[in-house]
């Protein structure tokens, strides 16, 4: 591969042509990417592997949000409600129909989606910022719900419980791999349902329906004009997204088993829409990498101001009135700074990589 | 970026070097690990943060006191900003460096928590004091509640009010009480044993209305009330939104008297006071941490180790302080009972010995702890305090659920 050099991909078969990834070198690094998520576990204690997991799930998330955001164009403020939703459904089949995990975790998108559906119903009339402000209600609402409903967080018997408990799923039925407990269990599972929404949502936009989508962000009318029904496909991006979401929060929900409204309020929605933004809107790799970014970055700010405290309480002290507000600062920075030098997000940084060293030591 | 991180690192060094000279102290045995999560820069962190100082400031002066039987405690703590998910990392974390017991904070993380801890078998004292914590024969089997719970506080601040209400003539059956609350589980928390206890008064339930986070004025919310007669007020929120609310209470009913206000533990504090001013005046609170204002044993070392260690008295440093330094020293407690017994010191035994305090007394700040392996509640008691020229000082004996129930 290095000894030839590219100007570009050129495709002589219609088969290459339909390919996801046409060259040799993109497949070496997906299955690079692929053989060291699963080899993940064996390197990392379960600690490590409890951050690893939220990035999972993160991950499921963004791309949902980045389906309905960076694709379709519709800002969401809702994503917190969708996930809780998506929790909560997985909850709820769990403790009242019994549903085992797996079925409450489809449950729960199907459910999610179909409110997702009902949320995108405005989206027909309203744009932009409009819109945002719609979907800011929803998030609203749901808070609204999960906090004053009693059935919802499982008071059957008329005993005031703050949250859901949700009782424990196991993976294959083995005792050994409860999901609640076992990180490197519930990350395999996480990680086979983050690989097939990858694959899904790739595909997603080589169909008719993702370049309709594609169309609605681009230009609105000119897409009705060309014969995208507006109404239908907004829906419908509002229905995938939402039901991808919802497998986040599903997954959430039979993850930490004991879920409350604090998990699902409108910074949860901000943050989501961090990620997509730093990572790359409108791609599914940037969905990836803004959700590592989002998530591990306070976990290394925060490992940084154990290492510099200690267990110590006379330098505990010292810093703990700082330490935090310093964090708040350097995360906001990263943000900003990551928003300077790259704004289309991480995946046009790492495409910039790729590109110098394509034509390495040449440059367009 | 490189530059700054450069600057932490180097101000690390120098942290950890300046800590290694100033800890040589007398404590010197085997160090007991004790985890912790404060909320220092949440939603809670304005009474986060001196809960936190508390339980630092107590195992400091601890440790400078010989520790548990020689024994120093080692603090693994962390801020973890009022977030259930950064609560789930950050104790597992601590489990997994042997921390043998630990010290929660809110509602949501410790009811997320409640589950993990059962399993890990690790006590675990919070700053939440809802009742649905109280369940050691089933889910909750290693949650103490540390102070009374919001239910009895409740049931408390409402028995006083009644009680004051009638000695000045009034008909007990005119009496209106309108909740004011959080609008979250920690809120509605203590209305249901509120209603309750009215109901057993043959009087009307309560009107329920709920806070908007961030609301600048309550004015549409007493508009309600009124309409209903109020004549009572209970705050279960935080002490901002509730010296608020009673700024709002004197502009609307235009005066102190009209209305008797009333603020459970998380709104009775000097914050409250200082923000509402002129309005906190005559305010009622069912405060089971003593206040700074009232002087009890307990409140000595706190004072001595403050002027040492900090520029701040304890009214400054404020009744949290001195809630977050009486926690970790129950907790404390607990261990040195499990090692006076000469047991190892596991989440069971540590469990076993803090259920062994009979009638505990932690130098007049709360009031006796009992916990019992079917009763994890520390005790049903408490005394209610008045706002007067801006001090809380007490405006009823310790009123005992408990030792009323058992008569």
């Amino acid at each position: 591969m290095a000894s030839e050099m590219q100007c570009g991909v050129f495709h002589e078969t219609y088969k290459s042509d339909m390919q996801v990834r046409p060259t040799t070198m993109q497949r070496a690094r997906i299955l690079l990417a692929v053989v060291f998520a699963f080899a993940l576990p064996f390197i990392l204690g379960s600690v490590e592997m409890r951050i690893v997991n939220g990035v999972v799930i993160a991950a499921i998330g963004a791309i949902g949000l980045n389906i309905l955001t960076g694709y379709t164009g519709q800002i969401s403020l809702g994503q917190g409600a969708f996930l809780a939703v998506g929790a909560y459904a997985s909850g709820l089949s769990s403790v009242y129909f019994g549903f085992s995990w797996w079925l409450s975790i489809i449950f729960a998108a199907f459910v999610t989606a179909a409110f997702g559906m009902l949320i995108g119903i405005p989206s027909l009339r309203l744009k932009g910022l409009y819109l945002a402000v719609a979907t800011l209600a929803a998030q609203q609402i749901v808070q609204w719900v999960i906090i004053n409903w009693d059935p919802i967080d499982g008071a059957v018997d008329g005993r005031t419980t703050d949250a859901l408990n949700i009782p424990n799923a196991y993976l294959f039925g083995n005792p050994e791999w409860r999901l609640n407990n076992n990180e490197y269990a519930f990350y395999f599972l996480a990680l086979v349902v983050l690989i097939v929404v990858i694959i899904a949502a790739t595909n997603l936009f080589r169909t008719h329906i993702g370049r309709a989508f594609v169309a609605i962000r681009d230009q609105d009318i000119a897409a009705q004009v060309m014969g995208v029904s507006l109404f239908r496909y907004k829906l419908l991006a509002f229905a995938l997204s939402s039901f991808i979401v919802g497998l986040a929060g599903g997954l959430l929900a039979q993850y930490s088993t004991a879920i409350s409204f604090e998990r699902f309020t409108i910074e949860v929605s901000i943050e989501y829409l961090a990620m997509i933004i730093i990572g790359g809107l409108g791609t599914i790799s940037g969905s990836i990498y803004g959700a590592i970014f989002i998530v591990l970055l306070p976990e290394l700010l925060r490992l940084l101001g154990r290492a510099i405290t200690g267990t110590d309480t006379d330098s505990i002290r010292a810093f703990n009135s700082l330490l935090p507000f310093l964090q708040q600062g350097v995360f906001g920075l990263a943000i900003v700074l990551a928003l300077i030098f790259e704004p289309e997000g991480i995946q046009k940084l790492w495409r910039n990589i790729k590109d110098y060293f394509r034509l390495f030591p040449f440059r367009y | 970026m490189r530059k700054l991180l450069l600057m932490v690192m180097v101000v690390a060094a120098l942290a950890l070097m300046g800590a290694a000279v100033i800890s040589a102290q007398e404590a010197t045995g085997e160090p007991i690990r004790v985890g912790a999560i404060f909320d220092l820069s949440g939603a809670t962190g304005d009474v986060g943060t001196p809960y936190g100082e508390g339980v630092i400031a107590y195992v400091d002066w601890l440790n400078d006191n010989g520790g548990i039987n020689g024994r120093p405690i080692e603090l693994i703590s962390q801020d973890y900003a009022y977030s259930a998910e950064t609560a789930e990392t950050l104790y597992n974390q601590f489990v997994d460096e042997g921390v043998v017991v630990f010290m929660g904070w809110g509602t949501g993380d410790t009811l997320a928590l409640k589950s993990r801890v059962a399993e890990d078998e690790i006590p675990f004292i919070s700053a939440s004091y809802s009742a649905s914590l109280n369940d050691p024969q089933g889910e909750a089997p290693y949650n103490f509640l540390i102070a009374t719970t919001y239910g009895d506080q409740m049931e408390i601040m409402l028995r006083v009010m009644l009680e004051q209400w009638t000695a000045a003539g009034n008909a007990a059956e005119d009496m209106r009480v309108a909740y004011f609350h959080n609008d979250s589980p920690f809120g509605v928390d203590p209305l249901d044993q509120g209603d309750a206890y009215l109901a057993s008064q043959g009087l009307q339930a309560g009107l329920r209305v709920p806070m908007p986070r961030g609301a600048t004025d309550f004015t549409a919310e007493l508009q309600q009330a009124d309409d209903f007669g109020v004549t009572h007020i209970v705050v279960q929120n935080v002490s901002g939104p509730a010296a608020l609310l009673a700024r709002n209470v004197v502009q609307f009913f235009g005066g102190n008297d009209v209305i008797q206000f009333g603020c459970l533990n998380w709104c009775a504090d000097e914050n409250f006071v200082r923000q509402a001013e002129d309005a906190a005046e005559g305010a009622l609170g069912a405060i089971p941490f003593t206040p700074t204002t009232v002087v009890v044993p307990a409140q000595e070392a706190m004072r001595a180790w403050l002027a040492e260690n900090d520029t701040r008295t304890l009214e400054e440093a404020s009744l949290h302080f001195s809630q977050g330094w009486t926690a970790m020293s129950v907790m404390a407690e607990g261990i040195r009972r499990t090692l006076d017994a000469g047991s190892e010191l596991t989440g069971p035994n540590i469990r076993a010995a803090l259920e062994t305090l009979v009638d505990f007394e932690t130098g007049g700040i709360l009031a006796p702890i009992t916990w019992t392996s079917e009763d994890h509640r520390a005790n049903r008691a408490l005394a209610i305090y008045r706002v007067e020229d801006g001090l809380w000082v007490e405006a009823s004996e310790v009123i005992d659920l408990r030792a009323e129930e058992g008569m």
